[in-house]
């Protein structure tokens, strides 16, 4: 059935990267080294001093919907969601300043950091006049107060940061972001394992999490809001949702929303291409996300920043066609695509015939990111009129999306959601690029 | 012997070839996704020498099953008022059609069945799967496409991925072949990816293997059944049972064949299905040959489940070791439980649960968790009995036990009956 609301603005982003790269704007100590295009921007700082401020804004859906969000942003920054990706190695003395412009107290857990400290003492749940329960650790208060976390980097691995306070209203509005905890010396390895050794120019963060507009819109208007009534309508990658979600970073149409999610590789080559790429996930929302990458395995190496190992040391990682990260959970994987059959046009033709494009159907909609050539680095430029083809160079593309399939759409409309695609490049790469 | 060292002996196809013509062998590179050194499966192929082969012809349409009609009506929506004889509930699925003429293959429209067929296929054999669109026919206004995704498929080109909008997809009155070369046993599935939340939910998913090549006595362990290239027999099994574990959401179905659109993130499945059956239709038998067509004409058969051919049923003899395959489509996470008898899980997504340097990573337990999309591969030892015992397996999430929310004796349920050494025949295929 044709979707109700199929995305009304469909992106076409890979002829703008070069245009986008330069916007990124970055205050205070804290820096974003040279912005990736794609992949996992890290936030660090030669001091490993972070200062964060929570405050209110607006992020943007595919189907057209602006959605009001609270999140950290760099103080002095302009408004983001996700948070920042914090990046510190492990043994580091890290501190993050929350600077709260919220109308009501707030503050960050972060949970697999131990003996974390908030203005020097323990961080510690609160409580207000009455002794009941008010935050699950210590605050800044409404209206501009502030509070200053410090706490040793524990073992490499991903971490969630995330609000301690009214956590069911504060994290679904979109008070969290990603720590990445790096190996001391090894900054290509996800852990202290050798065989955790990944190429460090192809590093993926998936933050994964949901809306409900309807909670947010009573945030907005300062309304109540029944939580029993909560559903949610958008699925998230990064704060995107496909096909924003294969955006470049930063792109300019997305102000609020800096991180993209495509994943871009070449094929395994022992010589050439030997490391794979290294993926992040971690779930920020209230369900498990069954995220389930097409085209090849991924090798799940680490979980809450503990490697997938035996007392021992041997290893016990695992393949997997889906991963299933519970809420709060954080999961590291290993990916690479290899070209199995090696199929070319004249010397390993595919054994079957190939329909002209009268006898199949392209799109659906009015836009295709299918060569029209099963064969990796040739495309066929036939396409039928009014298609947009968004393959450049006769790379393979293939899609990672929630499994639970009605999170891979927009408000019900499929192809969207908790999407993104993995792009592989020929070899030798895109010419041009 | 792992897994990851099985390449190291020749391949069936290698020993054909004879082990001198080394020249013109064609080396395909490892099917890891981690590296050479996870899974070297890493064949030396001869490759003047064709692989074994086999074809496979499904057709996809729409058509009409049946849920318990005992189960709480869920007005307007369940039972259906359009549904025709025997039938409460409308499905999109596939249709077996291999070796039917043209004419067959059209009357198959509106012939849908859930689960769609089993199909399985030894590794290393060239596979051709063509299907064919046969239109919807209670829905001659939609003019929607279908298309075969192999769920997990390793190292898959988009052409034989069945993504539309990566690849292409089969219009109506249409058909297109698709390739596959499996060099990864182990539990699969398979489902069309055509507006995905729909064609998923209506029932467009059943159940695929590859079977290892150890299982031809050539690889250090002798010939037999196997879950896996595991080298030393740990995945040994004499009977097998696959089960696609699916929810319905009956106002969905509704309101498809009704003419009226979903809100897809309004999700609230009715019915929780094993095999396109919630229990008690679960131990019911298989339509004789798994084939619709045949079962209308059987005597014997359940007519209300001509659509629905697949049982859930397990059988065995004491002391037989039994492989379950279990895998989700539905889009929530499942826990399936037996009480009394203790299970091994020895695999998940089609890998070895083992790590990448050989160790063991088998999980002994009596629940297993499976998420949507997610596989599991478990194996149990029949307990010993001198008289028919029966057990439960079942869904430990408990909502998941209801038919449209009656009584905890329906949904994701079956039994496993254990009977004294030597009553049962060998095994004729999985599921039977």
């Amino acid at each position: 059935m044709p979707s109700l609301n199929r995305a009304l603005r469909r992106v076409a982003p890979f002829a703008l990267v070069a245009a986008i790269i330069g916007v990124l704007v970055v205050p205070g100590p804290q820096s974003s080294a040279a912005a990736p295009t794609d992949g996992l921007e890290c936030e660090t700082s030669p001091s490993n001093s972070f200062s964060l401020t929570a405050s209110g804004g607006y992020i943007s859906t595919p189907d057209g919907n602006s959605i009001y969000m609270w999140s950290y942003g760099d103080t002095g920054g302009s408004f983001q969601f996700p948070g920042p990706t914090l990046c510190v190695e492990s043994g580091a003395n890290v501190t993050v300043v929350l600077h709260n412009a919220l109308s009501e107290p707030t503050s960050i857990m972060f949970p697999g950091q131990n003996k974390v400290l908030a203005g020097g003492k323990p961080a510690q749940p609160e409580n207000d006049a009455n002794g009941n329960l008010s935050s699950l650790t210590t605050t800044a208060a409404a209206n501009n107060g502030s509070v200053t976390y410090t706490f040793v980097a524990g073992a490499p691995g991903t971490y969630l940061y995330q609000s301690g306070t009214d956590v069911q209203k504060q994290q679904q509005m979109g008070l969290f972001g990603a720590l990445v905890v790096r190996t001391k010396g090894h900054p290509d390895q996800e852990n202290g394992r050798a065989d955790s050794t990944f190429d460090p120019a192809h590093e993926y963060l998936y933050m994964l999490s949901e809306v409900d507009p309807d909670a947010h819109l009573a945030v907005e208007r300062k309304r109540t809001y029944n939580w029993n009534n909560y559903t949610p309508r958008y699925f998230m990658i990064n704060g995107r949702s496909m096909p924003d979600t294969i955006a470049p970073n930063h792109a300019e149409w997305l102000p609020n929303q800096p991180y993209g999610a495509l994943i871009h590789i070449r094929p395994y080559d022992e010589q050439t291409n030997p490391r794979p790429a290294l993926i992040r996930y971690l779930n920020a929302g209230t369900t498990n996300y069954p995220f389930h990458p097409h085209g090849s395995d991924e090798q799940l190496i680490a979980r809450d920043g503990h490697p997938a190992q035996a007392p021992d040391g041997k290893d016990l990682s695992y393949s997997n066609f889906l991963i299933d990260p519970a809420p709060g959970q954080t999961v590291d994987t290993l990916m690479t695509w290899k070209d199995a059959e090696h199929w070319n046009s004249a010397t390993n033709p595919v054994p079957v015939p190939l329909p002209q494009l009268q006898d199949q159907i392209v799109g659906p909609g009015t836009e295709t990111w299918f060569s029209e050539s099963p064969y990796l680095g040739e495309s066929d430029a036939q396409l039928p009129p009014g298609v947009v083809q968004n393959n450049q160079c006769g790379e393979y593309y293939h899609v990672a999306h929630s499994h639970a399939l009605q999170q891979a759409t927009n408000f019900g409309a499929s192809f969207g959601g908790m999407m993104t695609l993995i792009r592989i490049d020929p070899p030798a790469g895109c010419p041009g690029q | 012997m792992s897994d990851r060292a099985t390449p190291r002996g020749l391949s069936r196809r290698a020993i054909l070839a004879g082990v001198a013509g080394a020249a013109g062998w064609a080396i395909l590179p490892a099917g890891s996704s981690v590296g050479a050194s996870a899974r070297p499966r890493g064949l030396a192929v001869p490759a003047e020498v064709p692989n074994p082969s086999t074809e496979i012809h499904l057709a996809g349409t729409d058509g009409w099953v049946s849920m318990p009609g005992d189960a709480p009506a869920i007005p307007p929506f369940w039972p259906d008022p359009l549904a025709r004889e025997n039938s409460n509930l409308y499905v999109f699925g596939f249709r077996d059609v291999t070796g039917m003429s043209p004419d067959e293959v059209t009357a198959q429209r509106g012939k849908a069945q859930i689960s769609a067929p089993m199909l399985s296929f030894d590794q290393e054999t060239d596979v051709k799967i063509t299907l064919t669109n046969l239109g919807l026919s209670m829905r001659p206004d939609l003019t929607d496409g279908h298309t075969v995704h192999w769920h997990g498929f390793q190292n898959a080109i988009p052409l034989f991925d069945g993504v539309p909008e990566l690849s292409i997809s089969v219009p109506i009155g249409r058909d297109f072949t698709y390739f596959y070369r499996p060099h990864d046993p182990g539990t699969y599935m398979y489902h069309c990816h055509f507006e995905d939340v729909e064609h998923v939910q209506m029932g467009m998913t059943g159940m695929l293997f590859v079977r290892p090549v150890q299982n031809d006595g050539t690889h250090g362990v002798p010939a037999g059944t196997y879950a896996y290239n595991c080298g030393d027999g740990s995945t040994r099994y004499d009977r097998e049972f696959a089960f696609m574990m699916t929810e319905i959401w009956a106002e969905s179905h509704y309101r498809d064949a009704h003419i009226q659109v979903n809100d897809w993130t309004d999700f609230e499945p009715s019915f929780f299905a094993l095999n396109g059956r919630v229990y008690p239709d679960t131990v019911k038998p298989n339509a004789p040959d798994f084939d619709p067509v045949k079962a209308g004409a059987d005597a014997r058969y359940d007519p209300r489940l001509q659509y629905q051919p697949i049982s859930s049923l397990i059988t065995c003899n004491s002391g037989e070791r039994v492989l379950l395959r279990l895998a989700n489509l539905g889009y929530r996470n499942h826990a399936v439980t037996v009480d009394g008898i203790d299970l091994t899980v020895v695999g998940k997504d089609a890998g070895l649960l083992r790590g990448r340097d050989g160790t063991p990573n088998y999980q002994v337990t009596n629940t297993v968790e499976i998420g949507p999309g997610e596989s599991r591969d478990v194996i149990f030892e029949a307990p010993a009995v001198d008289r028919p015992t029966t057990f439960l397996l079942y869904d430990r999430d408990y909502v998941s036990l209801t038919n449209s929310g009656g009584r905890g004796y329906g949904g994701q349920m079956t039994e496993i009956r254990v009977y004294p050494t030597g009553t049962l025949a060998p095994q004729a295929g999985a599921n039977t």
